[in-house]
């Protein structure tokens, strides 16, 4: 038998947990086999604490993998990672879904906003003669209207009577009173009194 | 889309830096080469005895340089004769041969050796591509002037001594008219003839272009009658018209008449009516033809141009009917008819129709005197003129 004389100091409990299941240190271990071989309680204690471990290593064995036995099984945590991460994907697919249809409502706004602002702009700070002109470009453009006609040409605007010829335009001015009429088969005339003067003053131009 | 932008501005950039190098290159050589002339033959009734040319600016317009040209000339009688009216021929280099314009002064009387101011207003509008040759861009000369005697002086390339000559005749007629309605003192008639002394401020205002498109488009066309509007002592009396009608476009008017007296007539001047859908009356102008036609003949008058309308603000009017009227005739004697105010009052019921055929330039003038002066400018003007 092995004594237990006074002398020996007795390790303590998780020390002897450690050197039962073999994690201590090799000359720990060394040292402290020798003391349980002589040691009959402390024998006793780590014999114990063994069968205590293999009664939790069957227990654990018969019951559900737990999280982290399955991080042992990389297989298996390989499934359940790629298994996540399809869930994850499919799950951003709907939030994107729901994102991308808030988005064209935002730009779809933000068209619009553009566009009325533009119109706002263009009808105030356009002049009318402008829009008609550019309405009849693309109206002639797209077919619905004649070209406009090239040769010599008069015409009366708000501040004179024209002629155009040869890619050049003379207008003669009047102001906003002149009475304007047709005076010949290929003259057009404005007549107004001139403020300064008082006298009545007629201009014509003249297509020849 | 991006490089055809970059290109656009580019484009832009280019033309701006074209525009401003021009300007200043043509503001330097306008020092030693004016934008516009004036010229007189040495002969002239008519020579200017100041020139004075107002702010010429140029201004880049899109492709082109718009020129404002503004000029005052104090123009002496230089003649022995009283000048009745004239007229001033402006020709641009650019638009030579086909374009041309005028600046008519009529209802003058200026007598021997008196000034009077004309004053010409002008821009002129050409593409920066185009050179400029010698000389000024605008020449403005004397085509036709007047005398009391209504015999006339100058070239009239435009035909302006038979304008003036009916403008001076309306004149006489109209101040024969006034004179005999303040001598049987008829106030209310004077006033009532003379606009009450008040400005017209909204006076008739129609958008034309005249076309000689040879393209002229026949599709939506319809054929409409043209009414008469006769005096009843005009030696010509217009008898029935017809012509297409598209829209705000009419095409082709013609109109058949009748040479009631015993000479022959040489031009018609045919004035024409035209009635938009609401049925309201705009006098669209006259348009003189030759005719050559021998007494009691008959004859058509056609006119191969379009005539497209609009309302001031540039909308489309559409033209409901068409009515025409004789304005003036010019014998083969070089004589001329106009209708009388009598003819004119014995012609329609319409008082507004009236007052348009009644309306003339010395109308005008007349009315200006009296809203400036009162009836005892209007008196004085008269009785200085008569």
């Amino acid at each position: 038998m092995r004594d237990n004389g006074p002398d020996m100091t007795h390790p303590s409990a998780p020390i002897l947990a450690l050197f039962s299941s073999g994690d201590l240190p090799w000359k720990t271990m060394w040292r402290l086999k020798r003391h349980v071989n002589r040691c009959e309680q402390c024998e006793q204690h780590g014999a114990e604490y063994r069968a205590a471990k293999a009664e939790l290593r069957r227990e654990a064995q018969s019951e559900s993998l737990t999280a982290f036995e399955a991080i042992a099984d990389w297989s298996v945590l390989e499934r359940e990672m790629l298994g996540n991460i399809a869930v994850g994907v499919a799950a951003a697919r709907c939030v994107d879904k729901v994102r991308r249809g808030r988005s064209w409502l935002i730009k779809a706004s933000l068209a619009t906003a553009l566009t009325t602002l533009f119109v706002a702009g263009w009808i105030t700070h356009i002049p009318r003669e402008q829009t008609e002109h550019l309405a009849a470009s693309l109206r002639q453009i797209i077919g619905l209207d004649r070209p406009v006609y090239l040769g010599t040409q008069l015409k009366n605007t708000p501040d004179g009577i024209a002629v155009r010829a040869q890619g050049a335009t003379l207008t003669i001015m009047h102001p906003r009173s002149a009475v304007v009429l047709v005076s010949g088969p290929s003259s057009m005339s404005a007549r107004y009194v001139d403020e300064d003067t008082g006298q009545v003053t007629i201009t014509k131009v003249y297509a020849q | 889309m991006k490089l055809l932008a970059i290109g656009l501005d580019v484009v832009a950039i280019g033309l701006g830096i074209m525009a401003v190098v021009y300007t200043m290159h043509a503001q330097t050589r306008s020092e030693a080469q004016p934008w516009m002339d004036v010229e007189f033959p040495r002969d002239s009734p008519v020579l200017a005895v100041s020139t004075a040319f107002g702010p010429s600016a140029v201004h880049p317009r899109g492709a082109s340089m718009a020129i404002d040209l503004h000029a005052s000339l104090l123009l002496r009688n230089t003649g022995n004769k009283t000048i009745s009216g004239l007229t001033l021929r402006i020709e641009a280099q650019d638009l030579t041969p086909s374009g041309k314009a005028s600046v008519t002064v009529p209802s003058l009387a200026v007598p021997p050796g008196e000034v009077f101011p004309v004053r010409v207003d002008a821009q002129l509008v050409r593409p920066f591509s185009v050179g400029r040759a010698e000389g000024a861009l605008v020449q403005v000369s004397l085509d036709c002037a007047l005398f009391g005697d209504l015999t006339a002086y100058g070239p009239d390339k435009l035909n302006s001594r038979r304008a003036l000559m009916v403008y001076e005749l309306e004149a006489r007629r109209d101040r024969r008219y006034m004179a005999t309605l303040l001598k049987d003192k008829d106030w209310a008639r004077v006033r009532e003839e003379l606009d009450f002394g008040l400005q017209d401020l909204h006076p008739q205002q129609i958008g034309l272009e005249l076309l000689h498109d040879p393209r002229a488009n026949t599709w939506r066309e319809q054929a409409v009658n043209v009414a008469a509007v006769t005096f009843p002592k005009a030696p010509v009396q217009p008898l029935s018209g017809a012509a297409r009608v598209a829209g705000n476009e009419v095409h082709a008017p013609a109109i058949q008449i009748k040479n009631m007296s015993q000479k022959t007539v040489q031009i018609v001047d045919m004035g024409w009516i035209v009635l938009d859908d609401r049925g309201r009356e705009f006098i669209a102008g006259s348009i003189p033809a030759a005719l050559n036609l021998a007494p009691v003949a008959i004859g058509t008058m056609t006119e191969g141009g379009t005539l497209r309308f609009s309302h001031p603000e540039g909308s489309p009017m559409m033209i409901g009917a068409l009515k025409a009227f004789v304005s003036d005739v010019e014998f083969a004697d070089g004589k001329l008819w106009i209708p009388s105010r009598t003819d004119i009052d014995e012609a329609t019921t319409d008082p507004l129709l009236r007052r348009a055929l009644a309306t003339s330039p010395e109308q005008q003038r007349l009315a200006e005197i009296y809203r400036r002066k009162g009836i005892t400018g209007l008196v004085e003007e008269l009785r200085k003129l008569n």
